[in-house]
């Protein structure tokens, strides 16, 4: 488990997706190819060893081979692991393809039958059945659990869960505090700290605070970064937010603006904000992995932080 | 407007539907007052979900709820006959349809004279009017930061269909490539450089025989001799967001546009970008992207102020139209 005090320096997996928000022209001209598991988790190994201590990532299947590259090397051993489920964007474009969510259900149906998961299976059943959108979730949580598990060895834990930025920012939308109460049930039951991905960080901690959810009991990830760079609705909004929360629970991510801003700027930055758990961030090549978490490391040091 | 709340419904559940319905519902001068859905699977685990918001399997069954707009997010072959049915039946005054308008320029034809004399406010979802670099770059063309334009290129493309090549049947559902992607490019077309005609194009089939997957045609303003060169495709390798991109000389330089940035280049040397965030790209609710959220606070606005909202049917229409010039023209390639 984490320790609390510890700060988080999370290797993030946006490269290996091929992903970079400021601009989809630059992540198609890469030349390398992070998506290879046996390069990304060298890329991890060597973040590890420039001050990195966990991996946060859709569960999809190339960073499932990326864990068990890494559960081969025995990294895995030294990584605080901040799964994010569901890979939406995989999930939406199967929709797409396949012609909505009724066609998705069924393959992902297919799915859960051949992963022999007969607690899922079960759960599955009876949300189908009664068409019970909490146990539907448990279930496919249950699934994505087995998944991970499944890739890496039995000494490995799983610190956080964290629910995807669409369907967390879709339940804010809709009032739905029924989905995160029982979100948080579930996820903690299985020893796991539930986390929420948000675009609306703000938002959330308003709407937690009217429902009830005790913040000190979560994580919380969202982009924080001085250009304010996919802060809704702004900086200061979300930076006040920040400073009412009553423990550090967040982290950080979108802390480069996607490239725009240089790492030593936005370690100033985040260095700078309270109740700041960790960071993310995404590396493609040896070098960025090197420098980039030598310097967060030294910056989010506990100390650095108290000094500021 | 007399009450506090526009009264709000969403025909459609899918991806574009629950995605407005979830912007609506956090605007506080909206109720989502209703949502249609006609998928059975779906409509019961939505029940379930919005379970304070009257959920109903054909929009007929709106009638009585007293609904200010609807908003139209189904499969395109039936935007004309929903569209139809809540102007004809007067279940709502004001409209909007996702992008295209219908599956054809008769059926957006027809819509417009109904509008006409409905004379409530109608709009259609082309989003990168809505988009902060795109606005950027239509401002720069509007105050002649590139001179005179002398010639574009647009190209949309997406890695939905690529290396797909037993998905046709899905293809086609969503009306091809043309319909889908493209429309973006045409309306783009119609929007920086007003009305335009077609003088040639070529369509070439990808996903399965007689598929539209593919298509290249180009493009001359009515009114002078500007020209331009448009490429769509969803079957492009490495496009994991779809993606339309303009790029406009002019004679006193270029302009590029996509959905990241914008570039301006000058002939003197001097070269100036804005990203996204020095474009004020922040709204008070992010979901899919912040110009979501733009293009539904612009319709709620233009609802509650009773004003003129652009792209208008009139407008849209027009991009159903160049569609079917475009079609007619078409080189077939299977």
């Amino acid at each position: 488990m984490t320790d609390s005090n510890e700060k988080l320096l999370l290797v993030g997996d946006n490269p290996f997706h091929n992903i970079s928000h400021l601009s989809q022209e630059r992540a198609r001209s890469k030349t390398e190819d992070p998506g290879d598991p046996k390069y990304a988790a060298s890329l991890i190994e060597m973040a590890v060893e420039h001050g990195a201590n966990g991996f946060t990532f859709s569960v999809s299947e190339n960073t499932l081979s990326i864990l068990k590259e890494l559960n081969t090397q025995g990294t895995i051993e030294r990584l605080h692991l901040y799964p994010i489920v569901p890979y939406a964007f995989e999930y939406v474009r199967l929709a797409t393809q396949l012609g909505g969510i009724p066609a998705l259900a069924q393959k992902f149906g297919i799915e859960m039958v051949k992963s022999k998961n007969l607690g899922a299976i079960g759960l599955g059943l009876r949300g189908a059945l009664t068409v019970n959108p909490a146990s539907l979730m448990k279930t496919y949580l249950a699934y994505e659990i087995s998944r991970i598990k499944s890739s890496v060895n039995k000494n490995v834990h799983v610190d956080s869960m964290l629910l995807h930025q669409l369907i967390t920012d879709i339940a804010l939308a809709l009032n739905l505090d029924w989905l995160f109460k029982s979100y948080v049930d579930f996820v903690s039951s299985k020893k796991i700290i539930p986390g929420f991905n948000t675009g609306n960080f703000a938002f959330l901690v308003d709407k937690f605070a009217e429902w009830n959810i005790d913040l000190r009991k979560v994580i919380i990830a969202a982009p924080f970064n001085k250009v304010g760079f996919q802060m809704s609705p702004s900086v200061e909004e979300c930076e006040k937010a920040l400073s009412v929360i009553p423990e550090p629970v967040v982290i950080a991510i979108s802390i480069l603006a996607a490239g725009y801003i240089r790492p030593e700027e936005a370690a100033e930055y985040i260095a700078g904000l309270p109740n700041i758990r960790g960071i993310a961030v995404g590396v493609s090549k040896e070098k960025h992995a090197k420098e980039t978490f030598s310097l967060f490391k030294s910056a989010l040091d506990v100390d650095y932080i108290t000094s500021v | 407007m007399s009450r506090e709340a526009l009264r709000i419904a969403v025909v459609g559940l899918g991806k574009m539907g629950l995605l407005h319905a979830c912007i609506l519902n956090t605007m506080p001068n909206v109720q989502l007052a209703a949502a249609c859905e006609k998928s059975l699977v779906t409509r019961k685990l939505f029940k379930k979900i919005l379970s304070s918001v009257p959920l109903v399997g054909d929009v007929r069954e709106f009638s009585g709820l007293d609904l200010d707009a609807v908003y139209i997010t189904t499969p395109i072959s039936s935007h004309f006959s929903v569209a139809k049915t809540v102007l004809q039946e007067r279940l709502a005054r004001h409209l909007f349809i996702e992008k295209p308008l219908t599956s054809n320029y008769h059926e957006s034809k027809e819509l417009c004279e109904l509008v006409a004399n409905n004379g409530g406010v109608n709009m259609v979802g082309y989003l990168r009017r809505f988009m902060v670099t795109f606005m950027k770059a239509k401002e720069l063309l509007s105050q002649s930061a590139i001179g005179e334009p002398a010639s574009f290129a647009i190209n949309a493309f997406s890695s939905d269909f690529y290396d797909m090549r037993e998905y046709a049947e899905v293809a086609a559902s969503r009306g091809g490539v043309l319909k889908d992607l493209g429309s973006y490019a045409i309306d783009a077309a119609l929007w920086f450089f007003g009305s335009i005609q077609v003088n040639s194009a070529k369509i070439e089939s990808l996903t399965g025989a007689g598929s539209e997957d593919a298509v290249q045609f180009t493009l001359q303003r009515e009114s002078d001799n500007l020209q331009g060169a448009v490429s769509v495709s969803w079957c492009i390798k490495g496009y994991r967001m779809p993606e339309v991109v303009l790029s406009i000389k002019g004679t006193k330089g270029i302009l590029d546009v996509n959905d990241d940035k914008v570039s301006l280049k000058l002939n003197n040397g001097d070269e100036s970008i804005w990203y996204r965030h020095n474009l004020n790209d922040n709204v008070k609710f992010w979901l899919g992207g912040p110009e979501y959220y733009r293009e539904d606070a612009y319709f709620v606005k233009s609802v509650t102020n009773n004003s003129l909202a652009e792209p208008s049917f009139e407008t849209a229409s027009k991009v159903d139209l160049l569609i079917e010039m475009i079609q007619r023209k078409a080189e077939r390639h299977d």
